[in-house]
């Protein structure tokens, strides 16, 4: 056999071979090509499974929004239905409680004042409930403005004295000087600081609680640092760990033995996270807590709504003469957004030069100054014939009510100055006691009937309407010197008639106040901020309040025929 | 069987002996495949048993001593082509214990309608390995081969004993495989 014939065969082999493998490669290709178009159909299956289970998905998603959506529509609605008649029930007992002065049985006081009391909690549980459902719901809007952090400061401290007193506590404010201006949502730092004061109040008996500040320079900006301290019950480890859960106190016979719905911490927290800082506790059984609050001095969150713009001086010019400047700071603020210029003197000596300069329409005068004080002040104005008229305002820790009586004050307060009773003070000095007439608009009898008794009081009178339409027949026929205007009622609405007297040229300058048990949005605050003087929920003002809004809407320009013509149409 | 052992063989074959052999034999051995084959193919396996026989013919060598050398010449191929399994290790044991639990695994994605044979590892003497080997194929031999060009590769110095456990088939053995050192 010769080589050649082996090689030939070899290569016939080799050949073979090769086509062979081309073949197998050829139906693996095709396996392969076979698989693939496999998978890419079970692919499109899945990616159809994909869909429908997306859109039973998405379904379930708007089935679950729609359900919170009809949660927070029940809660708005049952809030606006229970804020009625509890605004019945406390503004009753604040009336009878203020004449039960004059009644026969004194003793049926105490009484009152629990009504009054249970009225308010009652008031506070509701509000809390509702503020705890909006964050959960993410409702709960931020309003950025500009604060005064010594100021807000001065204001939480002259606000829970009576806190403190409950129990027997004493109470110490700790403030740095330079604590400066944050930019942050004010009602809900004072809501956090006021929360964690109630509560260290509540679990502490003859003890001490310090409420401390500071700002703090870091390298993301500068931080606001609160510390509320107590020295009361204190708390486990593991109470700690579940202080921020909402409904959950340390255990149930906390809620028995100190009330309370274990909702304040639970908000507290989520206050804190929502304007970019925090909330931290350190706490021993038997010792005491200590509470710390860190925000940052600019609040992170995108999106603010500007305060509505202040109105510089329409209610007239205030000086006020004090060496502390908290109250300074405090008047500023609470006379400034009802529309009255302050003017600050911090000593008696700058106090007179000023009140000659700036011939102010009242003075609030602290009697403890150094070198020159109240009395003396007091003294000179009054024997001065061109300063004498100004009425002069007291505003003092302790002194002789009747020596200041004498001296020519026109009236007393004692500090720490509640804004309410100032504003009070300063609209009946402006207001006087003529037969000015405001119309009432809501369609519960029981409010219009006290908001009519609270208001006739001052020696206003008082239309009523009970709907939207009737309210603008009133108007149609006279003109009031204010309107006190509900939001929820049947027919033509509050905002309804805001905008229609917002749009008609006669009645475009009536100031309106809104009293509402409605849940407001952040769009209708916008615009009732816009539209009206002045909004307040039902049961969460005070009447002083009330009435010094009004006073003060009364006393930036009516006048007495004005009143007369309103008393004859609303006849 | 798989197209690489008869590929492999034919080519240890020709390096081994002569290319002339192994003409001689695949046109001896009356192949149905005519002996053209190609690694990723699959044959009968009955066309090895005839090869090694006309192998042994030719060369007056026992057909189970062809192929234990066969099995020794394959283990060394093994490394040149998949040197991928030999990622990791270092012993000749390590090596065989992985046959089963991993290269059949392996081996079984690319070609799932391979049939291997299985090998049985039992550790639980140190230093011995006793390795079982079941198939339906009588290369009972070959695994042997392969076992000890495994212990060559590794360059260790073990002692291998067989015990046939299949009345001379060569379907089943046991290999007791004990370590005596490693050569320098």
């Amino acid at each position: 056999m010769s080589t050649i014939e082996q090689l030939e065969r070899r290569l016939e082999r080799e050949r073979r071979a090769r086509k062979a493998a081309e073949r197998i490669a050829e139906e693996k290709t095709r396996e392969i090509f076979d698989a693939n178009a496999r998978l890419q159909q079970l692919n499109n299956h899945l990616e159809e499974l994909v869909r429908q289970r997306t859109a039973e998905v998405a379904a379930a998603r708007d089935e679950a929004v729609r359900a919170s959506q009809a949660k927070s529509d029940f809660l708005a609605s049952m809030s606006h239905e229970l804020r009625t008649p509890l605004n019945a029930i406390i503004g009753y007992s604040e009336i009878l409680l203020e004449e039960s002065g004059d009644l026969v049985r004194p003793e049926l006081r105490p009484d009152l004042e629990k009504i009054r009391g249970a009225g308010k909690h009652l008031l506070g549980l509701i509000n809390d409930i509702l503020d705890l459902s909006k964050i959960e719901a993410g409702k709960m809007d931020l309003f950025l403005e500009e604060i005064d952090v010594a100021g807000l400061l001065a204001d939480v401290s002259a606000t829970v004295p009576p806190l403190m007193a409950k129990n027997g506590n004493l109470f110490e404010v700790r403030g740095n000087p330079d604590l400066g201006t944050a930019r942050s949502d004010q009602t809900k730092v004072r809501q956090i600081l006021l929360n964690l004061l109630s509560n260290a109040a509540k679990f502490t008996k003859q003890g001490r609680i310090i409420l401390s500040a500071k700002r703090l320079t870091g390298g993301r900006g500068d931080y606001l640092e609160f510390e509320v301290s107590d020295t009361g019950i204190g708390m486990t480890p593991e109470q700690m760990a579940k202080l921020y859960s909402a409904f959950s106190q340390a255990d149930a016979s906390t809620t028995r033995n100190y009330g309370g719905t274990g909702l304040g911490l639970a908000i507290t927290k989520h206050f804190c996270l929502m304007l970019g800082g925090d909330v931290k506790v350190q706490s021993e059984p038997g010792v005491g807590s200590t509470f710390v609050v860190t925000l940052p001095a600019v609040c992170p969150i995108a999106g603010e709504t500007p305060s509505p713009e202040r109105a510089e001086g329409t209610a007239g010019t205030v000086l006020v003469i004090d060496d502390e400047r908290t109250t300074h700071d405090l008047l500023e603020r609470e006379l400034g957004v009802r529309g009255y210029r302050v003017v600050h003197a911090g000593g008696g000596r700058e106090g007179l030069h000023l009140a000659r300069e700036v011939r102010p329409d009242a003075i609030t005068l602290d009697i403890i100054m150094p070198e020159f004080d109240g009395w003396a002040v007091l003294r000179e104005l009054k024997a001065d014939a061109e300063l004498r008229s100004i009425p002069v305002v007291l505003v003092t820790i302790l002194g002789d009510r009747e020596m200041g009586y004498a001296l020519g004050a026109a009236d007393y307060l004692t500090k720490p100055v509640d804004p309410d009773a100032l504003l009070g003070a300063l609209g009946r000095f402006h207001a006087g006691n003529g037969d000015v007439p405001v119309l009432v608009v809501d369609d519960d009898p029981m409010t219009r009937e006290m908001l009519r008794r609270i208001l006739s009081k001052r020696g206003w009178s008082v239309a009523e309407a009970a709907d939207g339409t009737a309210a603008l027949s009133i108007l149609g026929r006279t003109r009031p010197a204010a309107v006190v205007l509900d939001l929820m009622m049947p027919g033509m609405d509050g905002f309804e008639v805001l905008d229609t007297m917002r749009r008609e040229a006669k009645w475009r300058d009536i100031p309106v106040v809104v009293v509402t048990a409605k849940d407001l949005s952040a769009e209708e605050v916008t615009w009732l901020n816009q539209h009206a003087e002045r909004v307040f929920q039902k049961g969460a003002y005070t009447r002083s309040e009330l009435v010094g809004v009004i006073h003060d809407m009364i006393a930036r320009g009516t006048g007495t025929s004005v009143s007369r013509r309103f008393m004859e149409g609303a006849r | 069987m798989k197209g690489i052992v008869f590929t492999e063989f034919l080519e240890m074959v020709e390096s081994k002996f002569s290319p002339e052999l192994a003409d001689t034999i695949v046109e001896g051995a009356d192949l149905p495949s005519g002996g053209a084959y190609t690694s990723v193919g699959t044959y009968d396996h009955r066309e090895m048993i005839k090869l090694v026989s006309c192998l042994s013919q030719e060369t007056g060598i026992s057909p189970a001593d062809l192929m234990r050398t066969f099995g020794l010449y394959m283990f060394e191929r093994f490394y040149v082509l998949f040197p991928q399994y030999f990622d990791g290790i270092d012993t000749s044991f390590q090596f065989l214990e992985r046959i089963e639990n991993y290269i059949h695994v392996e081996v079984r994605k690319l070609y799932p309608e391979a049939e291997l044979p299985s090998f049985e590892c039992d550790t639980s003497q140190p230093g011995c390995l006793r390795l079982t080997y079941r198939s339906t194929r009588p290369f009972a031999p070959l695994a042997e081969g392969l076992i000890r060009g495994c212990i060559a590769h590794f360059r260790e110095d073990a002692e291998v004993e067989v015990e046939d456990r299949s009345n001379g088939q060569g379907t089943a053995a046991r290999f007791l495989i004990t370590q005596r050192g490693t050569l320098s």
